[in-house]
């Protein structure tokens, strides 16, 4: 018999409460609550206002830069942005703002410059800021940084199951295609790589237009994404998406009014914690602070 | 002696040149054959609409088109995908994608893999989801996508899809595997036809291992069932002793507690399996154990009334 030690099935998601919160991350089961301020292991805030997309589906940029700050001061627990952001990066800092620029829902124009507003405020010279996404591995400014912000869209992935924050670094390697076994379960890895290991200062992941399902490898759908109007904002990429997966099962509940997980699974983000020990996506060990409009929050 | 030598290996250098060459160049038409029959399949003028772009994207290369979906292709025998894009200078742009998928059993699983409609009546299996046409026919999976919804993009799409699907002539054939789920209780629309595990925990998560010994050259069909959306699996081994192998690490590995095949994984959720000479047979989450038995003997008996050697 080969032996397939270490290797997770379904019915180890559907055993106990340990495994409880990791089928939860997958979208096999509802049956979790998020962690209590007692016994907070990692923070996620949401943040989500009801003007900042207007009837047009214009983006307010003084809005979303607010709402930006506001979690931002929440993450770090800090009195102003300018001393969350300086804590979080410094004057001294190259940064690269590995952005997504997938064509039917990148990363908006608008959040992209908000956070490079804020390095710019926070004194770094412009020469040392970068936004890119299929580039990177080209840009000076990402070869030689010391610190990056990883900003994307959150939406439903044909061979991943989401495309989150650890999905977004999948062009730091020049063969993308060599992360894609087992429906890219090792995404996580590449926080691992020498370009990036320890650099992430922060992950935003954009859920002002979520797409939460899609048909074919390719094909995008305007009745697959709704307006939720947030941002989830967190230092750990694997709790952020983590918050994401739930936040995508809840809304696909409500539309389909059934029992739809996200297929494939997204078991990268499971793997981001059992397996590379890069945060945790377990809900009992995330704390998910909801700041601004809490209708249909979801989750 | 070394002048004879010396022209013996330039003659043997030549010849070798010669035959490596002539084998280059079939290749090299076979390919551009493959090329050429496939622009053939989409005409550069349809309607109002014009060619702008048109490109080729084999196993490799697709990762530039589509990236991590592109892995979906090439979980089947997918060869080639070609790409046109067109545009009518008064109304909306359309891209078409014709996939060579190697044979049309491939071309029926890829379309299986993300079927959730009706069919349309385009090729051998079709459907319309808001903005996108796909069908297949022989061995051509072929999409073809507005970049708007309405009434008029809807009915152009049509039109497109039905010029291509009148320029693949002749009809491909059904995997024989379908014809062994039963019909009573057989969910619409949720066949999935595939050969690796990948496939299956895309359909089904089952486990990241392969625990069912899966492979290209295995058969596999998935479909659900009422009630309670059970989940039907057929697999068809190469042989009776890869089956074999595949059965006992299935039990081993998922249910090891199984009694002749048979499981409760969890509360009213049961898991049901037999072995069939070179097929096995897999229910997932039956409701009770007298549906996991039913389902499983129904397929057993469609199997052994119709074997396929």
């Amino acid at each position: 018999m080969i032996d397939f030690k270490g290797s997770i099935n379904r019915r180890d998601f559907l055993r106990g409460a340990a495994y409880t919160g990791l089928a939860a991350a997958m979208g096999l089961s509802s049956d979790f609550c998020w962690a209590t301020t007692e016994t907070k292991k990692t923070r996620v805030v949401l943040i989500r206002n009801s003007d900042v997309i207007d009837t047009s589906g214009n983006i307010d940029s003084r809005i979303l830069g607010e709402m930006l700050d506001r979690a931002v001061v929440k993450l770090t627990d800090k009195a102003s942005p300018l001393e969350a952001w300086r804590q979080l990066i410094s004057p001294s800092d190259t940064l690269g703002i590995k952005s997504n620029e997938w064509g039917p829902l990148p990363t908006p124009p608008e959040l992209e410059q908000a956070i490079k507003d804020r390095a710019l405020d926070i004194g770094i010279p412009a020469e040392n800021i970068d936004i890119d996404d299929r580039n990177v591995l080209y840009s000076d400014v990402f070869l030689n940084s010391t610190a990056l912000i990883n900003v994307r869209p959150l939406r439903t992935h044909h061979w991943s199951g989401i495309g989150g924050c650890l999905k977004n670094y999948i062009m730091f390697v020049p063969k993308p295609h060599e992360y894609h076994d087992d429906s890219c379960a090792d995404l996580a890895a590449l926080w691992d790589l020498p370009l990036v290991k320890g650099k992430t200062r922060l992950n935003v992941l954009a859920v002002l237009t979520p797409q939460f399902h899609n048909i074919g490898a390719h094909h995008f759908d305007k009745k697959y994404i709704w307006q939720y109007k947030g941002l989830l904002v967190g230092n750990d990429p694997v709790a952020v998406d983590a918050v994401g997966v739930h936040l995508l099962e809840a809304k696909r509940g409500l539309y389909f009014k059934e029992d739809k997980p996200i297929l494939p699974p997204p078991h990268h983000v499971v793997y981001g914690e059992i397996r590379h020990k890069l945060g945790v996506c377990n809900p009992a060990k995330i704390e998910l602070v909801r700041l601004g409009w809490q209708e249909d929050v979801l989750i | 002696m070394n002048i004879q030598l010396s022209i013996k290996q330039l003659l043997s250098g030549i010849i070798l040149l010669v035959i490596l060459s002539l084998v280059f160049m079939s290749c090299s038409a076979d390919e551009n054959n493959d090329s050429m029959a496939m622009k053939q399949l989409i005409p550069d003028k349809i309607l109002g609409w014009s060619a702008e772009e048109l490109k080729f994207y084999d196993r490799e290369t697709i990762f530039d088109y589509m990236n991590g979906a592109g892995e979906i292709y090439r979980l089947y025998d997918y060869h080639k995908l070609l790409v046109k894009r067109f545009s009518n200078i008064d109304k909306f742009d359309i891209k078409v994608e014709i996939f060579d998928m190697g044979s049309s059993k491939d071309a029926y699983g890829i379309f299986s893999h993300s079927r959730q409609s009706e069919n349309i009546g385009i090729g051998q299996g079709s459907e319309y989801n808001n903005g996108l046409l796909s069908f297949w026919k022989c061995g051509y999976y072929v999409c073809v996508l507005s970049g708007i919804e309405n009434d008029e993009a809807k009915e152009i799409l049509f039109k497109f899809a039905q010029t291509i699907e009148y320029n693949i002539k002749g009809k491909g054939i059904l995997p024989d595997i379908i014809k062994y789920l039963p019909e009573e209780g057989l969910l619409d629309n949720s066949i999935r036809y595939f050969h690796r595990h990948e496939s299956l925990n895309c359909h089904y998560y089952l486990a990241s291992a392969n625990i069912l010994n899966l492979n290209t050259e295995t058969e596999a069909v998935l479909a659900s069932y009422s009630p309670d959306k059970m989940f039907l699996l057929i697999i068809d081994y190469e042989n009776t002793d890869l089956a074999d192998k595949a059965y006992e690490s299935f039990i081993n590995n998922y249910i090891p507690e199984a009694d002749n095949g048979l499981a409760e994984i969890q509360g009213n959720k049961w898991v049901k399996t037999l072995q069939l000479d070179h097929y096995i047979i897999v229910v997932f989450d039956a409701g009770n154990s007298v549906q996991a038995n039913k389902l499983v003997a129904a397929a057993a008996a469609k199997i052994e009334m119709q074997p396929v050697i």
